[in-house]
């Protein structure tokens, strides 16, 4: 499908659109700069982010803490959910979403709580344009703009946006508001790609110094006897918080307590850096030191997501190097252990 | 399995009865207020109302769907609690999940069981399951060991009753790790039985259950003895939470244990960290 081309005064319009429709989420900044998704209706506009938002867009989908069950009962704790919209999603996010899409939505059981919210997303995602210089999407296959997995995609060009369609949902509501788009221009495109590849390039550069010689998975395949792991879990305090803040970070914890006359049946985050995450009541447990979950972490996201999936289970955000109080940075990790 | 949105939800059970099979493990008879099919060695998440699940493989013969058997031993919170639970008590069950014993590649084949402890709960809905076919199979050689005589669990099967269900098809080896003076059998671990096994090797398969380090052993020792990888079929205990491969807690490097397994083959995760913690 051909892109469109939206004009800065008309995108308001179509958000207002939107709202119609359902919640919408947009990006803006804080006072500190950083990015973050807030509803449309507070935030009173769209700010172009640039780059990734504060916080991923895993919340949404699958949250931190939700009842998926109630017991006796006949009632069932499945609530559909209302249609909304987020729009400035990073590539780097768009492609955790598809992550989380192949985890909960594939195999013999969906997660239906997770099936619900995204049948009923949009995702409207944005070029970055001022990476981080945390951000190491290219080393782990992604792009700073997405190329599949959205609904919309937008690009800034002069004057407005360059609007890709990425499914059959960005179809119907780019098809609802003919008025608002119009076919992209020539000079639109090439704008596009020259951000595209000043932006890329900008990844890319930062990003040498730690570009693996060999495919991840073969490098890991020798590295998991490395001596240099010890070092460099030295500073983790087994906080989690690499593992919370991680846009692609599935696990969680099913959590039961009375309510009255019934009990309800908690999902919850849960992080495999906790000593006691994969114990058995027995007392076996498969990762019973620090280093061990460490590197479990870099083994699932880089070696064990693949060969399910087939794709890096990490998207290069660097969300977690900025979280860490240890100043554990993935990519140096990798560097030490892999070389 | 419940459908739709109720994937999490337990399915109510009462507690018919409630057999002692030694002092730190008892058998659980649940009748589930709707049938739960299953196959040998896929398994359940057993609720303790408000206070949580833990996964268990049924011991009951699979072709029984009124009711659901779980032989379970005493070890952490939840089965604590199931241990001070009586006949009308109510549980959950969710299930079944996971993969069980693939009997139809087994098909005209002799099968070498080899148990310990409590690891005789899946195994006993495993022998179930072939005594409702014992004609697709050409021998079961059944090895099971316990710490001591006390601690056999199924006392009046394994003891007595399977052994007079075909011997000439069916042979059962049984050991204990220390004796006594009643005890007539074996004493040792019960790899020391596993040997001399008079099978066709090239046309059997193993199936090991019992507890982590007797796995170890009992796997080690049907290498040495000729059992191609691929036809060691192991039962993996691992901490399955959410039982439908998305929560994380099982995973045994790329394996989710609860989705891939609990029967896995060694081929599969020969070699792995920490695979027998």
């Amino acid at each position: 499908m051909a892109p469109y081309y939206i004009a800065d005064s008309d995108l308001p319009k179509f958000l207002s659109w939107l709202e119609k429709r359902g919640d919408v989420y947009v990006t803006t900044k804080d006072d500190e700069g950083r990015v973050r998704i807030r509803p449309y209706s507070e935030a009173g506009q769209f700010t172009w982010p640039g780059v990734r938002s504060y916080q991923p867009l895993k919340p949404f989908f699958f949250s931190m803490l939700e009842e998926v069950a109630e017991y006796p009962s006949r009632e069932s704790s499945f609530k559909e959910s209302k249609p909304f919209a987020i729009v400035g999603a990073s590539a780097c996010d768009v492609r955790a979403v598809e992550a989380l899409d192949r985890v909960f939505l594939e195999g013999d059981f969906k997660d239906p709580f997770y099936e619900e919210r995204r049948k009923k997303s949009l995702i409207v995602s944005a070029d970055c344009t001022d990476p981080l210089e945390t951000c190491f999407c290219v080393l782990v296959g992604v792009k700073p703009h997405a190329e599949k997995g959205f609904d919309l995609n937008l690009s800034k060009v002069q004057g407005g946006y360059v609007v890709e369609v990425g499914s059959d949902k960005g179809k119907e509501v780019t098809a609802a508001n003919t008025g608002l788009f119009r076919p992209a221009g020539e000079q639109h495109l090439a704008e596009r790609q020259a951000t595209r590849q000043k932006t890329l390039k900008l990844v890319e550069q930062q990003s040498r110094e730690f570009a693996p010689p060999k495919p991840w998975q073969e490098l890991l395949a020798k590295a998991y006897d490395d001596n240099t792991w010890a070092k460099n879990v030295e500073t983790c305090v087994e906080c989690g918080a690499c593992l919370f803040i991680c846009p692609t970070c599935q696990c969680f914890l099913l959590y039961d307590e009375k309510a009255r006359d019934r009990y309800k049946r908690l999902k919850m985050w849960d992080a495999c850096a906790y000593k006691r995450f994969a114990q058995v009541a027995g007392g076996a447990n498969p990762r019973k030191h620090l280093v061990e979950r460490f590197k479990h972490r870099y083994y699932h996201k880089l070696d064990y997501f693949p060969k399910n999936y087939g794709f890096e289970g990490c998207t290069g955000c660097g969300r977690c190097i900025v979280a860490c109080p240890g100043k554990i940075d993935m990519r140096k990790v990798l560097k030490e252990v892999c070389r | 399995m419940p459908v739709a949105g109720d994937i999490y939800k337990p399915i109510l059970s009462e507690i018919l009865e409630v057999i002692e099979e030694s002092p730190a493990i008892k058998t659980f008879v649940l009748r589930p207020s709707e049938e739960i099919p299953f196959e040998a060695g896929q398994f359940m998440e057993v609720t303790v109302p408000g206070l949580g699940e833990a996964p268990f493989t049924p011991s009951s013969n699979p072709k029984v769907t009124e009711t659901l058997e779980f032989t379970i031993m005493r070890a952490g919170k939840v089965t604590g609690v199931l241990h001070t639970m009586k006949k009308g008590d109510m549980v959950g069950v969710r299930g079944p999940m996971g993969k069980g014993y693939p009997l139809d590649t087994y098909k005209g084949k002799e099968i070498l069981i080899v148990g310990g402890g409590v690891g005789l709960a899946p195994l006993r809905s495993l022998f179930l399951a072939l005594t409702n076919r014992l004609d697709d199979f050409k021998k079961i050689l059944f090895c099971y060991g316990s710490k001591t005589s006390q601690d056999i669990i199924y006392k009046s099967l394994i003891l007595d009753q399977w052994q007079k269900l075909n011997p000439s098809k069916i042979e059962f080896r049984l050991s204990v790790d220390v004796g006594d003076p009643a005890w007539k059998g074996n004493v040792g671990v019960v790899t020391t039985v596993v040997k001399d096994l008079g099978l066709d090797m090239a046309n059997s398969v193993a199936v090991v259950c019992g507890p982590p380090i007797m796995m170890k052993f009992a796997t080690l020792k049907l290498v040495e003895l000729g059992f191609p990888d691929n036809v060691i079929y192991l039962s993996m205990e691992k901490n399955m939470s959410c039982g439908i491969g998305k929560c994380g807690h099982c995973m045994l490097d790329e394996y989710m244990v609860c989705r891939d397994g609990p029967v896995l083959t060694y081929d599969k995760i020969k070699g792995k960290p920490a695979i027998w913690d």
